[in-house]
Order: structure tokens, then C-alpha cells, then sequence
């Protein structure tokens, strides 16, 4: 397992670039309110993919911690949100976030 | 070389995955596209080195995080396919930003990203490591992580819970 | 790690043993299902098919192989295609990390006029002894899940969305109660490697002092709560009653594989008892010992193999006796009581588990 130093460090991060780039695609032209959340989701990753390749370029742990923090507040989140979720639908009948818009001027 | 087909064909299932949450109408394949995205990125962490992380990727997004988005869209059952879209120059913004911000960032990627490491440091990753530096550095955060995950039960609890009825006994029925 | 090719060859016979009896597992435990059931309610049960309806299993697949693959009008074609699958995988590939017997020294031996295992080589009977080993586990058991769900959703039926929203809700609670039950043995051995795991259950707990009171130092005895909560996590894990939500038939029809007929629903036949299997197996390693035969010293060589190998066997295939048996003597549960014990009991007496196994560590008891 020590063929790994044959692939850049590089190609890794443009991978979690190109993640990150998707994610925001999903999040500025959806209007589902859990495809949006969604999308966040594949931002969130695409950033631990970066900490994990730097935990590695530089043989450092602290890069792990930080995974590990992240996956803990995006369970957090992912309960938090959609638990926002279904409190909207149930008033709302829809989870499209064009429709609250209880709170817009 | 065996590495290099593993990783690009799982860069390739994490892309076409991701794309797949962002262009399709139908939320639950969406949802399933991610999981398969997900677990692409944890083949990419046992690339890396760092397989204690991919099974925690795993066991975490695909086995909690993604099961508790695919309960939501199933409990909610709104139509199958999302039929109201976004406006066409919201769409076109979003394309060219997105796709901007991607290519710039991969274009600085390629041609500054400098990476030097320390001479002679090992990569440890396995749970003994992560463990002792998570309980001797880490000891605070990991704490306030804790009171921010119990904050987060009560408040979703909160926010779905519907009317407390109490009945004859004087117990609380969520109804 | 270097291969050679006795290295690829020894695996490629390791995975194919195991996976011959994983698949075998199902038509065997059909036959003692419908057998078992009918000892139970006194009757005599599938004997037309062979010796003692031996070959009824047999003749189950046949007409499976022959039924007409029905596809409902109204549902997500691909999905509904792809969801046996997702039941089926997770429950093929766990058990490549379970050790299932004692390893051993291959002597060094001629067969045809080449000379094998050049200074003797050590056969470790594992698949895959990863050093994440548990938690490999945890997460394509985690993955079952979705077979359930999605099979529910893309149906488009009613009950089978009910059976997969019932599925994944508890699923996802009683993983909870089962890692954690599960980390209690983890914590005994100190890593998260299922050989280690068994390895440090092969000696004996010494009880008061007193030399020839010994017990095998398997942990179920420091963790008798911890395997409470485990092996009753594994029955809803499994989807097998009391908690067979998924499926009970008396409210659902047939749960989320009502719309599945033929070989779609051959798999998640096969799934379910698949995975019956390896969490027995599972049950097995984490509290009951491993391959380790109680108080008898298994030697390193071909014969501590198989009889360390028929050890493990027979645990499991006890631990897969007591699926069947309490299938037909317990009712099903109501669903929100099985949420209720869920949370507010087995999941705190995990927790309470932890802290014996970590006090009893503290005072180097165990």
C-alpha cells in the first residue's frame, strides 16, 4: 500500500474543487429545500476531502481532528435541518424555499 | 498504476454522483447518488492513508446522515418529480459562478499550490492516534461538540413536535 | 505488504469457503426455519422432499427461478431493480472480516514436484484482517438499510412505504444501541481488530482466587449486560420478529417487499438470512469467544484448526437456533414500544455497560 505517493496531492484537492463547485451549482439553482441541503452536504465533504489530503502532504493528525468535528456538527446540522424541514412542510405543505417567505420584504 | 485506475474511477462515481443531486428532479435517486458519492470519498480517504476516517465517513454520512435525509423525503412524500424550477437567468448565473469558481480555484490548485512536508514525520491515522490527540489536545472542543449534539436532539425534537395532549393519567402523549 | 502467488491463491480459497457457506446458509436455515416451526407448533412440516424435506429448500428456489418477474405499473423502474441488490451486498461482504477459526503453521510440503509453502507459513483464517476492522463492519451493516427503504419507496405502494419508513427509523435507532453495546468488547481487547478481539478471549478468569475455579475468559461473562443489549439489537437489526416491523405481516401485507416477486424477492430472502449470519458470527466473535474452545487449548496445527473451526460453527449455528426459536414463540411487539425500549432502556444500559467494562478495567479485572 505504498503506491499512494504515486498520485499528486494535487488531483485530490481539484477533485474536492470540483465537488465543492457542484455543491454550489446545487445550492444557487434549486429551490427543493432538502436538495439544497443536499448540496451543502457534498460541500462539506469536498472540505474534509481537502483536510485529509493536507493531513497527509504534511503527516499531521490535526487535519483529522478537524474531519471528525465537522462530521460531528453535520449530524448536528442534518437534524437541526430537517427537522426545520418537516416543521415547514407541515405549515406550509411544501418544502420549495421560494414559498417561506414569512420573513422576506 | 493500480491505484491510479481506483482513484479515477471513483473521482469519476463521486463527480457524476454529486451532479446527479444537483441536476435530477427526483429527490430520493438524488439522495441514493449521494450515497454512492459518499462512499466514493471514502475510498479516496483509504487513498490517502487514512481508512479509520473512510469507515467513520462511511458509518456516518451513508449510515446515519443519508438514512435520516431518505426518511425525511419518504415521511414528507411530495411529488416525485420536483416540477417548479428555477428561473432561467437564476439557472444561467448559477451554471457560469459555480463553474467559474471551480475552474479558478482547480487552475490555482494546479499552478500554486506548493506542498512541502516535514522531513521524516509519519502519517499516523489510525483510531489510537486520532483517539489520544482527540483527548489531549482536542479535549474542550470535543466537549462543547457534545453539548452542541444534545442541543441539537432538543431542538429538533422541539421543532417537530406537535401539540401535547395530556390524558387521563397525567402523562404527556405527543399526539 | 508484498503478494506473491501463494499469498492470492490462499485468499482466492479463503473467499471462496467463506462465500460458499454464507450462501448456504440460507437454504439450510429455510429447512430449519420451516422445520423448527413446525416442532414448535407440533406439526410435521415440509417432509415430502427428500430425507426428512431436506431438499425442500431446493425445490423453494426452483419455483422462485420459475415465477413470473412482476414489475408494477407505477414504479421507479431502476430503483426497484436496484434495491435487492442493496439489501444483499452489505450482508455478503461483512463477513469478510470475522475470524473463523484458530490459525496455523502450513508445513512445508512437495505436491507435484514443486516444492509448496517454502519454511512453513502461517494461515491466518480471515478474509481481510483490517486494522478497522469492527468498524468496517458498522458501516456496510449501516448500508442494509437502504435495500429496505428504497425497495419501500419505489414500489409505490402504501404498505411498502410504511415497511421502509419503519425500517429505516429503527434501523438507525438500534445501530446505536449495538455499537455501543459492541464497544465494550473493544474496549477489553484494545483494538479494533476482530482477531485481537479473540484473541484475548482464549485465556480463563480465575474466580476467587481459587486455581481449578476457572472460567473461559469470554467476554459475556464481564459483559453480560453489553450482550443483553447487543443481542437484542441484532433482532432488530435483522428484521426478525419481535421486531419485524419492516415486513409483519398482520399490518402491512408484506412490509416493503410486497409488490416483489421471483428472484427479487429471492434476495432479500437470502439478505435477511444472510445477515442473520454474519451478526450471529458477529455475536459470536465479540462475546461468546470466537473459534476458542472452553477449557481445551487448541494447538497451532491443522487439527486445532478444524476443531477451533467446528467451535465457531457450532456458536453459531446455536446463536442462529435461537432466531428461529424465539420467531415462534414471541409476538410482535407495537411499533411505538419498540422505539420507546429502543431509546429510553437498551440504549442507556449500553452507555451503563461502558462504564462497568471501564471501571473493570481501571482495577485490572479483566
Amino acid at each position: 500500500m505504498n503506491g499512494i505517493d504515486e498520485i499528486p496531492a494535487s488531483w485530490f484537492l481539484i477533485l474536492s474543487a470540483i465537488l465543492f463547485s457542484i455543491g454550489v451549482i446545487g445550492v444557487l439553482t434549486r429551490k427543493n429545500g432538502i436538495t439544497i441541503f443536499m448540496s451543502i452536504e457534498i460541500m462539506i465533504n469536498a472540505v474534509n476531502l481537502t483536510f485529509i489530503t493536507y493531513a497527509r502532504e504534511w503527516a499531521s493528525t490535526h487535519g483529522l481532528i478537524f474531519v471528525f468535528f465537522i462530521m460531528a456538527i453535520a449530524a448536528a446540522e442534518a437534524a437541526i435541518g430537517l427537522a426545520i424541514f418537516i416543521a415547514l412542510f407541515r405549515h406550509r405543505e411544501t418544502i420549495d424555499v421560494d414559498e417561506a417567505n414569512l420573513m422576506h420584504w | 498504476m493500480f491505484e491510479l485506475v481506483i482513484f479515477f474511477f471513483f473521482a469519476a462515481v463521486a463527480v457524476i454522483g454529486a451532479l446527479t443531486v444537483v441536476l435530477h428532479p427526483n429527490q430520493v435517486v438524488g439522495a441514493i447518488s449521494l450515497v454512492l458519492s459518499f462512499f466514493a470519498l471514502a475510498v479516496m480517504y483509504v487513498l490517502l492513508g487514512a481508512p479509520f476516517m473512510a469507515a467513520l465517513q462511511v458509518i456516518i454520512y451513508a449510515g446515519a446522515i443519508m438514512v435520516l435525509f431518505l426518511f425525511v423525503i419518504m415521511l414528507l412524500n411530495v411529488e416525485r418529480d420536483e416540477i417548479v424550477v428555477s428561473r432561467p437567468v437564476q439557472r444561467f448565473l448559477g451554471y457560469t459562478a459555480g463553474s467559474a469558481f471551480g475552474l479558478t480555484v482547480s487552475y490555482y490548485l494546479l499552478k500554486a499550490a506548493v506542498i512541502e512536508a516535514p522531513e521524516g514525520s509519519i502519517f499516523l491515522s489510525d483510531a489510537r492516534s486520532v483517539g489520544m490527540r482527540l483527548f489531549e489536545a482536542y479535549i474542550f472542543p470535543f466537549e462543547m461538540v457534545s453539548i452542541l449534539l444534545l442541543a441539537a436532539i432538543v431542538g429538533a425534537l422541539l421543532l417537530t413536535q406537535r401539540d401535547v395532549r395530556r390524558d387521563a393519567t397525567g402523562g404527556g402523549e405527543t399526539v | 505488504m508484498a503478494f506473491d502467488t501463494t499469498d492470492i491463491v490462499l485468499t482466492v480459497v479463503k473467499i471462496a469457503f467463506v462465500l460458499a457457506i454464507t450462501l448456504s446458509i440460507t437454504p439450510v436455515m429455510v429447512w430449519v426455519e420451516r422445520r423448527g416451526s413446525a416442532l414448535i407448533q407440533d406439526r410435521p412440516g415440509p417432509n415430502r422432499v427428500g430425507p426428512f424435506g431436506l431438499l425442500q429448500s431446493l425445490a423453494d428456489a426452483l419455483k422462485f427461478i420459475l415465477k413470473e418477474d412482476v414489475l408494477p405499473a407505477q414504479a421507479h423502474r431502476w430503483l426497484y431493480t436496484l434495491a435487492p441488490v442493496f439489501g444483499l451486498i452489505p450482508a455478503v461482504v461483512t463477513i469478510s472480516v470475522v475470524p473463523f477459526a484458530r490459525s496455523f503453521v502450513i508445513p512445508e510440503m512437495n505436491v507435484f514436484g514443486r516444492t509448496w509453502f517454502e519454511g512453513g507459513r502461517i494461515f491466518e483464517p480471515i478474509i481481510a484482517d483490517v486494522n478497522i476492522g469492527i468498524l468496517l463492519i458498522f458501516a456496510l451493516a449501516s448500508l442494509g438499510v437502504y435495500g429496505m427503504a428504497l425497495a419501500g419507496w419505489s414500489s409505490n405502494n402504501k404498505y411498502s412505504l410504511f415497511g421502509g419508513i419503519r425500517a429505516s427509523a429503527q434501523m438507525i435507532s438500534y445501530e446505536l444501541a449495538l455499537t455501543l453495546a459492541a464497544i465494550g468488547a473493544l474496549m477489553g481487547a484494545g483494538s479494533l481488530r476482530l482477531t485481537e478481539v479473540v484473541y484475548r478471549q482464549t485465556g480463563y478468569f480465575v474466580l476467587f482466587g481459587i486455581d481449578w475455579l476457572r472460567i473461559p475468559a469470554w467476554n459475556i461473562f464481564p459483559m453480560f449486560l453489553g450482550f443483553i443489549v447487543f443481542y437484542v439489537a441484532t433482532f432488530a437489526e435483522t428484521n426478525r420478529l419481535p421486531f419485524d416491523f419492516a415486513e409483519a405481516e398482520a399490518e402491512l401485507v408484506a412490509g416493503y417487499h410486497t409488490e416483489y416477486s421471483s428472484m427479487k424477492f429471492a434476495m432479500f430472502f437470502m439478505a435477511e438470512y444472510m445477515a442473520m449470519g454474519t451478526i450471529s458470527a458477529l455475536t459470536a466473535t465479540l462475546f461468546l469467544g470466537g473459534w476458542d474452545i472452553p477449557w481445551y487449548d487448541e494447538p497451532a496445527t491443522f487439527v486445532g484448526f478444524l476443531l477451533s473451526g467446528l467451535a465457531f460453527l457450532i456458536k453459531v449455528s446455536f446463536l442462529l437456533f435461537v432466531f428461529v426459536w424465539v420467531r415462534w414463540t414471541l409476538p410482535r411487539l407495537k411499533y411505538d414500544y419498540l422505539m420507546k425500549i429502543g431509546w429510553k432502556v437498551f440504549l442507556p444500559m449500553a452507555i451503563l455497560n461502558i462504564l462497568i467494562v471501564a471501571i473493570l478495567i481501571a482495577f485490572r479485572w479483566i
